[in-house]
């Protein structure tokens, strides 16, 4: 490259790699050392370095196997995955909805402005909705049934994360649905292929950048929540996200907490490395 | 799947979408201080947010906040988008997975992270303090991944030849860029500054854990006070947020229709 | 097109930083805007009132870095010993409080503090068990309605604040709250994990208040004062401290070890202290005041209500919680468990 090639290079791929480099590489690199040290009787991160904070993630304590933290991972993928599930379950046909519909930009609003809303409002709003003297009761109450206990319940942390993702999915896999060629299905239906094949075989794989990305950009924000389950859970429903916040808040343990941090860390990187492995520059794209 | 069978579902998923938004509205019309019970309409509410000075320091906040990252990450994000696009190095794989980081991770994880940063720089810069600064340079931080992915993405639908005429015109780079590229990707920039804003007038989390004294933003207002105990006022902060929300994306779809 | 903004908003930032500023860390709803008003407008400051709800809170916000942010905090008398310890307040320069003559004689060499020497009593007041008359008709007088199953069945929400909540267990056993045996310890722990099964959770203060208010609990653990607030809003509402004992508490003015403002600092501890202030505030969040010289402007019913100021007998089963110095490691444990679990 030439010499003034090379200013130019470094002048707009100068700021924002060294930015990054500072504010996304080195926190996550001093995360990694904190993980190692220690807290100390009054709370400060010291030396010397240690494996205890990983044991204590994995249960590997004292008095033999607690998996307390593990299983606690494990309820935040149980609560990614079903939140996904069901997620996928109503955005999936409502992005063929607004294909199909004459009022596409109408929908798309529809669909925004929630998502723009700020996710603070629509999670407590579900406090409202669920709390003893709410408004479900008070509809259960005048159709004369017994009122649900449902705040703080584990049911409504379910309920408010799959209201607050839903329309992470239906944005980026509208993108796909807009695309579909039809033509496929068509010739799908020449050949005799019935509605079901045809629409598996010819429109589904269509649809599966848009689907993937939404898959993503729901089950790894749900996986690290912490707010949902803290404001819709009362305190008893536990996630990953809320260990971390409690030793960065109140427990004052921030090697233990930045244990906790690196691994679930891990794993969404790891996620991320392999999903651009298979998928490449393009289905990157795709998340944003 | 039957036309009909579709409509429904979509119509059921509209209703999931609004209704708690409806009952936010509604109540903060409500005259009852507790409960769902509907008492008389009032605006009395929305009154006291008039007064109550506090809130306008917050929201004075959120909007210094948004406005200050976002014009850094625009101009930081745009540029790296420009090299990005134009140049293969060494090393672009790698600041590409870097970029989408701030995108993937959650947001406790970079939150807690930004904390750890700034305390263990507290030790080597005296003058380092936990404040608006640093909610700006947190922001800002998730805000240059965005903008640049936009950018790129909005660069790389362009035709190379516009460019290519241009240089064998005898223009220097910068005339190039200015009087060719420019006018071709403001749009997809002004995008992607416009998501930039919203992120951060919304975000909570990452601000959660990098705020210092005096730094309250709105979202961090209404969080503290959910847990307190949700009052009447908060349905009005909400509503007037929603209100903002529904006429800027109003206004933003119309621009874009004229274009 | 955004750099104007920018300019505009450092402007009005700089114009704003020129005037004096005060920071102040506070539990939330525990002092009347007028009396923050009143000293921005005598000493031409500007105050930035941060508040928490829970002192666990605090320590977490002081400790990544609040000590050099804030210019005041307001510590539980149980944490002042270890936040001094830590470095984290700085000792008090008593020619600079004028007013520390204010103050009843007890409150002049507290057991948590003593001479006073890094902090300066705010509010005083005990922490029990407030409910709902209506709901539970047999009335609460002991622990037993959260810690035993077969006492209590509705529903209930416990405090968030360690060494209140491990206390009503430890007193619920028979324990000091104060205990320090493992053992002891464990069994609270124990106790109440099985609790926060049957509860609707764990808040604050504040947030337990206004969902006994709302309906949504019936049984809560709470503060004093927050409860005498609400019994003007609905007289359905009881507060009882259990036969078992409960606690009282002091909570006390101190200046972070690098506050920016010191001075500003010195002027507001002084300036609380003065009756009239003094008064208004415990007027206001119906707390005690440990300003003797306030007496005459307090509200009559707040002086002469039994709950605020306890009577001698109830005196009698209120203990104090103690700074336990490395041992609080202990607790801190068996609260993460019980968070965790």
């Amino acid at each position: 490259m030439s010499r003034a090639s090379w200013k130019r290079l470094l002048a707009t791929v100068f700021p924002g790699t060294a930015w990054l480099l500072l504010f996304t590489l080195l926190p996550t690199l001093l995360i990694l050392y904190a993980s190692f040290l220690q807290r100390d009787p009054h709370g400060w991160l010291s030396g010397p370095l240690t494996l205890a904070n990983y044991a204590r993630f994995l249960g590997l304590g004292p008095d033999g196997f607690d998996p307390l933290y593990l299983r606690i991972l494990g309820r935040s993928f149980l609560l990614g995955a079903v939140t996904t599930f069901f997620v996928v379950l109503l955005g999936y046909p409502f992005a063929f909805f607004i294909a199909r519909s004459r009022h596409k930009n109408l929908l798309l609003l529809l669909v925004v402005l929630p998502f723009w809303t700020n996710f603070l409002i629509r999670v407590y709003a579900w406090i409202v909705i669920f709390q003893r003297k709410g408004v479900l009761n008070a509809l259960l109450d005048n159709l004369g049934l017994q009122p649900l206990h449902l705040y703080p319940s584990w049911t409504a942390v379910y309920v408010g994360a799959v209201y607050t993702y839903l329309p992470f999915l239906i944005l980026p896999l509208y993108a796909s649905v807009e695309k579909i060629d039809w033509t496929l299905l068509e010739a799908a239906y020449d050949l005799g292929a019935g509605r079901v094949r045809g629409f598996w075989h010819a429109v589904f794989p269509q649809t599966l950048p848009g689907l993937v990305a939404g898959v993503l950009l729901v089950f790894i924000p749900a996986l690290g929540t912490f707010v949902i389950s803290d404001l819709l859970g009362g305190g008893k429903a536990i996630l990953i996200g809320n260990v971390i916040q409690q030793q960065f808040g109140g427990s004052r343990d921030w090697a233990f907490g930045s244990a906790a941090t690196f691994v679930l860390m891990a794993i969404v990187l790891g996620g991320l490395w392999l999903y651009a492995r298979r998928a490449g520059e393009r289905g990157m794209e795709e998340l944003v | 799947m039957s036309r009909r069978l579709l409509s429904l579902h979509g119509l059921a998923v509209l209703l999931f979408l609004y209704l708690p938004i409806a009952v936010i509205v509604v109540l903060s019309f409500n005259s009852s201080k507790y409960g769902v019970a509907w008492h008389g309409f009032t605006l009395d509410w929305y009154v006291r947010l008039l007064s109550h000075s506090r809130l306008h320091g917050y929201v004075a906040n959120s909007l210094i906040v948004a406005f200050s990252s976002t014009a850094i990450a625009t101009v930081v994000g745009t540029l790296l988008a420009l090299g990005l696009s134009r140049y293969r190095f060494g090393g672009r794989g790698a600041v590409l997975f870097l970029l989408y980081v701030p995108v993937v991770i959650p947001d406790v994880v970079m939150g807690v992270s930004l904390l750890l940063l700034f305390a263990w720089a507290q030790n080597y810069l005296r003058g380092l303090h936990l404040g608006l600064g640093t909610v700006i340079i947190a922001h800002a931080t998730f805000q240059i991944a965005y903008v640049t992915l936009v950018v790129k993405s909005r660069l790389a639908g362009l035709d190379p030849s516009l460019e290519e005429a241009a240089a064998d015109l005898g223009a220097t780079s910068w005339r190039r860029f200015w009087a060719v590229t420019f006018p071709l990707v403001w749009p997809g920039i002004a995008a992607a500054a416009l998501l930039a804003f919203t992120l951060s007038l919304d975000d909570f989390v990452i601000t959660f854990f990098t705020a210092g004294p005096g730094a309250t933003t709105l979202p961090i207002y209404i969080y503290s006070s959910v847990k307190r105990g949700v009052t009447p006022e908060i349905h009005a902060v909400s509503t007037l947020m929603i209100a903002v929300t529904t006429l800027a994306l109003i206004g933003v779809q119309r621009i874009s229709r004229r274009r | 097109m955004k750099k104007p903004v920018v300019l505009a908003a450092l402007a009005l930032l700089s114009l704003t930083l020129a005037r004096g500023e005060l920071r102040i860390f506070n539990w939330s709803e525990y002092i009347p805007e007028e009396v923050l008003q009143e000293f921005e407008q005598r000493y031409d400051v500007r105050i930035i009132y941060d508040t928490f709800e829970a002192p666990e809170a605090m320590m977490a916000k002081l400790q990544g870095g609040g000590y050099r942010e804030y210019d005041l905090v307001v510590p539980p008398d149980y944490y002042v010993a270890e936040l001094a310890r830590s470095g984290l307040i700085r000792p008090l320069d008593h020619s600079r409080i004028p007013n520390l003559t204010n103050l009843y004689p007890e409150f002049q060499n507290p057991d948590y503090d003593p001479d006073n020497a890094h902090s300066v009593p705010y509010q005083w007041g005990t922490t029990g068990i407030a409910y709902r008359q209506s709901e539970v008709p047999g009335g609460v007088d002991s622990w037993a309605v959260f810690f035993d199953p077969e006492a209590y069945k509705g529903p209930f929400i416990l405090l968030d604040e360690m060494r209140e909540t491990i206390g009503a267990a430890l007193k619920y056993l028979g324990y000091s709250l104060n205990d320090t045996d493992p053992a002891h310890l464990e069994e609270a722990g124990k106790l109440l994990i099985d609790a926060k099964k049957r509860s609707l959770g764990f808040a604050d203060s504040v947030g337990a208040r206004s969902r006994l208010l709302a309906g949504d609990a019936a049984v809560v653990h709470n503060y004093s004062g927050d409860i005498f607030a609400v019994q003007e809003e609905d007289d359905d509402i009881v507060y009882v401290i259990p036969k078992e004992g409960g606690t009282i508490w002091v909570d006390a003015l101190a200046i972070p070890s690098q506050a920016p403002h010191p001075d500003l600092a010195y002027e507001f501890i002084n300036f609380v202290l003065e009756p009239r202030v003094a008064a208004t505030i415990s007027n206001y969040n119906y707390y005690a005041s440990p300003v003797q010289a306030a007496e005459p402007y307090l509200d009559a019913e707040l002086l002469n209500n039994p709950a605020v100021y306890p009577t001698p007998a109830v005196r009698a089963r209120l203990e104090f919680i103690h700074d336990l110095g490395e041992a609080t490691v202990l607790y801190d444990r068996i609260w993460t468990e019980v968070k965790a679990r």
